[in-house]
């Protein structure tokens, strides 16, 4: 956590867009936030031509973060995130809706470890995660 | 009911080993929270190459995000994931760093 979900029309980005949306969404949760890097899970899902996807058809961003966070900062997050979407698939940011939905964090266990709550993290879970990165 | 969605990337996960894991989910799910191990349905989603990303990077991680019935104690929640932790790395060969496991309850209606 958190992982984002982003719906696309069939051939839409090329891989290099894919990854630069995956580094900007990196870069701005975790300057939002200050979670670790490795945390930070983007997926692209295609959605051929006459079909439609779980949220209609087009573009779609769907975020799935810990709990915990107030209403300001979920809403800037979902904006700074759209806004970097839109840009790199130059499309208007009013042609990607999105949603952010969360879970408590205790609810998951990732690197081992069942996820702090926004606010609690202790050095320990930090050290975990760069430790991870470090070795990837 | 029990439901687990696993999104595994491609060519991380052996299209052959996917029953022998799903069996194995259904059986531990159903050791902690009940139920009959035949009614618990799990979804593969596989992620083609270049198009699932961790901390930017392209991802090996897999996520395994359950849904139970609501109202298992934390101690036992943590435990179920512990154990499908366990038997996804002792299957698979991945590490701990490229799982993600999840034990949400189930949202009605």
């Amino acid at each position: 956590m958190p992982h984002y979900r982003c719906f696309i029309p069939q051939d839409a980005l090329s891989f290099d867009q894919r990854q630069e949306i995956a580094l900007a969404f990196t870069d701005i949760h975790c300057g939002s936030t200050g979670a670790p890097r490795s945390f930070v899970s983007v997926t692209f899902l295609e959605t051929p031509e006459g079909q439609t996807h779980e949220h209609g058809v087009g573009y779609y961003l769907d975020g799935g973060n810990r709990a915990g966070r107030s209403e300001e900062v979920k809403q800037q997050l979902l904006s700074d995130l759209t806004q970097a979407f839109a840009r790199v698939a130059n499309v208007a940011p009013e042609d990607i809706p999105g949603r952010i939905t969360e879970n408590p964090a205790s609810w998951t266990m990732e690197g081992g470890f069942v996820l702090p709550e926004p606010g609690e993290e202790g050095p320990e879970w930090y050290a975990a995660a760069e430790a991870a990165a470090a070795a990837d | 009911m029990i439901t687990f969605n696993c999104t595994i990337q491609e060519g991380i996960v052996p299209e052959d080993l996917r029953p022998r894991l799903a069996s194995e989910l259904a059986r531990i799910s159903t050791g902690f929270v009940g139920g009959n191990p035949d009614e618990v349905s799990v979804n593969w989603i596989e992620i083609p190459h270049g198009f699932g990303f961790r901390g930017g990077r392209l991802s090996t991680t897999s996520a395994v995000r359950g849904e139970i019935p609501p109202g298992l104690q934390q101690e036992t929640r943590v435990e179920l994931m512990q154990s499908i932790q366990d038997m996804w790395m002792d299957l698979t060969g991945c590490t701990t760093d490229e799982l993600v496991v999840s034990a949400r309850d189930r949202r009605d209606g």
